[in-house]
């Protein structure tokens, strides 16, 4: 009798935890909207917005920022016949506008039937007319702050509005994965600029210094990547752009590019194509009596890849002196004309001439460093190339 | 005062008091609740109480030949003469002017031997010499296999189990005089370890020919059998086994005390063995390892291991077993050692696949969704979008039908195996999906379980890992990967504490030796390997 009772007992132990747990946490992947593009742009209610409150539907709030999330993948009704499914988008923009980023996601979670998660965030667009307005590190508090959103994720500026660049032509495309590929470009050319995530940016925010943003252009449903937007760092505000030869030029001197092509016009004014192979620049700053002045020594080796010109053999030494020669032209023109936009148009340092002078000048530099982007407009830039013409391609020896 | 205050400051509330509290609870209580199951099964099992069972069935009445024998003849019918199938034949031995039976069963002897030899020497040649001295008698018996027995229950015994018995006039004590020769299966490769490169010998179901087999291993005097009855009722014979200059002499104690103390009417399989003698029932792993190769054995006792031989199955037992031996085959120690070593892995890796696959599935569907790279993301949502279960359930549905179809085909007739295997796998796994039951992903999980689960070279170890499979998803299901690794950690702790036979099961990694390692994850060269494994503390430890 007393051995059944304890049999009893040992059973009733045993049932004990599943009286303790039901699921915790458990949420099934397909009930949950991934959000993989963000875009941020100035305060207006979304066309849909305007709607529902147009009925009433409304929350105090004074619209400084526009949120848009690109959730993933859209719902499909399972269908039989395959040739129906092409016709919908495979993601879902939602736009919602507020005050704050996070008051914004939970006012999608009154519109959507899914919970948004944001483990899988790829890349964040900010437009730069809100960056006029706001300062980057406002804008992007809760992305820093919220531990799903991973520090992996890029950040880039838009030209227009932000949430223009979330959006595709191509029907089974996702634009922020397009976005997000797009820097796999790189190694063809430095146009595209070193990716910047959100630990990087949390960095550059956090020194005060002035850095550049790969900048996004969208126009007939296709995006670009143009330029760069720079960031001043004193004020976090966008101050203007750099057209796409002045971004190139900016990776190459600060060695992260060492791809791309330099295109000239040769003495019969016939195009001439150098595809660079290899560019390593190297920053040295000199003090004389309190002055500060830098060297910038670009080295560059490449081939000929294109010659419209046949009136010559292309294959001699002073043939490759002559190219060089037109080539270093072209270089130096268009580092002069990036140098005049960083020196006194925009009076920025984003080519880490700063960095250079901390490390070789430490002393200096903490003089400077409080008003560093003006003393940097005032410092004497000097440059050397070092152009090397190593091959024709596969067209015809050099002798 | 103000360090006083800052002290207080970092004394945790009451809640979480109650939280250590509750937490140091759990184990207590666990372990009570395992000692109170241990206890309630384990009265009934082969302690003490055994051995007066066992004395008052053997004791009862021993009853001598009488040395009449007319008496003997009587008592010997009045016992078994009852059965059909037994064979008296009455014999004039005509030079000693005596009478003389020759017993023996239908079908167990060769009676071919039986008509021409026995009987013919017995009828005409046997001479006086037989009856005169009483000590010498049957060394005038012209009988290889010759016994003499003095019991009569003894004697029906050996008969009834197909020994030729002869009782002769003027003898007071039965003779047995050749052994049963029923019908055997010839030796073949074994069913369930089959290797690539190896001897294609397995055990059969004769203790004599597998005795025989591992003897022709090669040439020793200190390969010693001993020989034991075992079982209450009907008994059979049991051979213990191991090198004498090797084996350490405390484990040698520990099993003959063991193998002695065991309590059952009836020992069908070496199964029933390895269930009487293992240290802890309640483990899911088991604690003996059993196998049809007599190099495995051969190979084991020169480890300094003990092999159990039982009449009647062709599954040997070997003690002390650790779990690493579970995933090693003795191909691996055939082939070369870098694909061995590669091999053995490879099966570790398996192992861990078979046992923490759907967990980890369910865990990262229904708790991580972060851990998983986007794309992949992408389309297990794209493909879960249409099924209506829980993932828990989703992956219950799907292994529970995988182990359906195996306990299944096991039974099936050897023609439609492969039939019913294509039908099962493909066509119902595609159906399901195609039915919206499951996800195509979860099929490739269960399908590489499934897979990896049959690549542990010991059957039984692969049941095990199956069923802590389940208990594995249950875990994950409540409490995600944190409960996955839960788990694991439990098991961990579990095998820590497991013991074969005084062994630690673990050992080579807890507690560590690290002369062990060299046969652990990989296989060292053979010539590194100049001493046997540390952990059986065996008499001598160099391989020489």
């Amino acid at each position: 009798m007393y051995r059944y009772r304890q049999l009893k007992m040992l059973f009733l132990y045993l049932l004990l935890p599943f009286v303790l747990t039901g699921c915790w946490s458990s949420k099934e992947i397909e009930d949950l909207g991934m959000y993989t593009g963000m875009a941020i742009d100035i305060g207006q209610p979304a066309p849909v917005e305007k709607e529902f409150e147009m009925k009433g539907a409304e929350y105090s709030k004074h619209n400084k920022v526009m949120t848009t999330i690109q959730i993933v993948p859209m719902k499909t009704v399972r269908t039989k016949d395959k040739s129906n499914t092409g016709t919908n988008k495979p993601y879902l923009n939602v736009s919602g506008s507020g005050d704050s980023i996070l008051e914004i996601f939970r006012q999608f979670s009154v519109r959507l039937d899914q919970p948004i998660i944001g483990h899988h965030l790829k890349v964040i667009v900010i437009s730069s007319k809100l960056l006029r307005k706001q300062t980057i590190e406002q804008v992007t508090d809760f992305v820093l702050r919220d531990n799903d959103i991973r520090p992996s994720t890029k950040v880039y500026i838009s030209q227009g509005e932000a949430k223009e660049t979330l959006e595709s032509s191509e029907r089974n495309e996702v634009p922020s994965f397009h976005i997000a590929g797009m820097y796999r470009n790189q190694m063809r050319t430095s146009k595209v600029l070193d990716s910047v995530t959100l630990s990087k940016l949390d960095a550059l925010m956090k020194t005060k210094k002035s850095f550049v943003l790969q900048n996004l252009v969208s126009g007939g449903g296709e995006i670009e990547f143009s330029g760069a937007g720079i960031i001043k760092g004193s004020s976090g505000h966008w101050i203007g752009n750099l057209n796409q030869e002045d971004a190139e030029c900016l990776a190459w001197m600060t060695n992260n590019g060492k791809a791309g092509t330099i295109k000239a016009y040769d003495w019969d004014n016939q195009p001439l194509a150098y595809e660079i192979k290899s560019m390593k620049s190297k920053i040295t700053p000199f003090v004389n009596e309190g002055k500060i002045s830098f060297k910038v020594n670009l080295a560059v080796e490449g081939r000929l890849i294109e010659t419209w010109n046949k009136n010559n053999i292309p294959s001699t030494n002073y043939y490759a002196e002559k190219t060089s020669q037109i080539v270093e032209e072209k270089l130096t023109q268009m580092i002069q004309r990036l140098m005049k936009k960083l020196q006194s148009t925009y009076k920025v340092d984003v080519a880490g001439f700063g960095q250079r002078l901390a490390i070789v000048y430490p002393s200096v530099w903490k003089q400077v460093k409080e008003d560093w982007d003006e003393t940097f407009s005032r410092s004497e830039v000097n440059f050397t190339y070092d152009i090397k013409l190593t091959d024709f391609g596969s067209f015809t020896e050099k002798e | 005062m103000s360090f006083l205050s800052s002290v207080v400051v970092h004394i945790p509330s009451w809640s979480v008091f109650c939280q250590a509290l509750i937490a140091l609870l759990v184990p207590i209580l666990v372990t009570r609740m395992y000692k109170k199951l241990h206890s309630f099964v384990g009265n009934g099992r082969n302690l003490e109480t055994n051995k007066t069972i066992q004395s008052s069935v053997s004791t009862p009445e021993v009853m001598p030949f009488s040395g009449d024998y007319q008496t003997d003849l009587q008592a010997i019918y009045s016992r078994i003469g009852s059965n059909s199938d037994l064979h008296a034949r009455e014999l004039p031995i005509k030079k000693l002017n005596a009478r003389g039976t020759l017993f023996c069963v239908d079908g167990m002897q060769n009676e071919r031997v039986l008509n021409m030899r026995i009987m013919e020497f017995l009828m005409f040649e046997a001479t006086d010499g037989l009856l005169a001295g009483t000590v010498k008698s049957e060394e005038l018996l012209p009988f290889n296999n010759l016994s003499k027995v003095s019991d009569i229950d003894i004697f029906n015994r050996s008969v009834l189990f197909g020994h030729a018995g002869l009782l002769i006039e003027g003898i007071p004590h039965g003779l047995l005089i050749e052994f049963p020769n029923g019908t055997n299966r010839s030796i073949t490769e074994p069913v369930s370890e089959a290797l690539i490169r190896g001897p294609r010998i397995g055990f059969s179901e004769v203790l004599s020919e597998n005795t025989s087999l591992l003897r022709r291993q090669g040439f020793s005097d200190q390969l010693e059998m001993k020989s034991y009855r075992v079982g209450t009722r009907l008994q059979k014979d049991l051979v213990l086994a191991y090198m004498k200059d090797i084996v350490n002499p405390d484990l040698l104690q520990e099993v003959q005390t063991r193998v002695s103390n065991l309590n059952a009417d009836f020992l069908a399989d070496s199964g029933y063995i390895e269930q009487l003698i293992e240290d802890n029932y309640l483990s899911p792993f088991q604690q003996v390892q059993n196998t049809e190769r007599p190099d495995r054995v051969i190979n084991a006792l020169l480890e300094g291991r003990i092999a159990i031989l039982l009449d009647g199955t062709p599954f040997a037992l070997i003690v002390p077993v650790t779990f690493s031996m579970l995933l090693q085959t003795p191909e691996d120690y055939y082939e070369r050692w870098i694909p061995s070593s590669l091999l053995r892995m490879l099966r570790f890796g398996a192992a861990f696949v078979a046992l923490m696959g759907p967990a980890l599935y369910i865990s990262l569907i229904a708790f991580h969704p972060g851990l998983i790279p986007t794309e992949l993301a992408l389309s297990i949502i794209e493909t879960r979008q249409g099924v209506p279960f829980p993932a828990l359930i989703e992956v219950l549905i799907l292994e529970v039908s995988i182990e359906i179809l195996r306990e299944a085909g096991i039974r099936l007739p050897k023609p439609i195996g492969p039939a019913m295997g294509i039908v099962g796998g493909l066509i119902i796994g595609d159906a399901a999906v195609q039915a919206g039951i499951v996800s195509p992903f979860l099929v490739i999980v269960v399908a590489v379980t499934a897979i990896s689960s049959f690549s542990i070279p010991t059957y039984s170890a692969g049941v095990t890992l199956r069923i802590l499979r389940f208990i594995g998803m249950i875990f994950a299901a409540f409490l995600g990967m944190f409960g996955t690794i839960l788990f694991f950690l439990l098991l961990c702790s579990h095998l820590t504490k497991l013991k074969s036979f005084g062994v630690p099961y673990l050992t080579p990694a807890s507690p560590f030796r690290a002369t062990d390692w060299k046969d652990l994850f990989f296989r060292a060269p053979l010539s590194l390997m100049k001493r046997r494994p540390a952990m059986l503390k065996t008499r001598n430890n160099k391989r020489k």
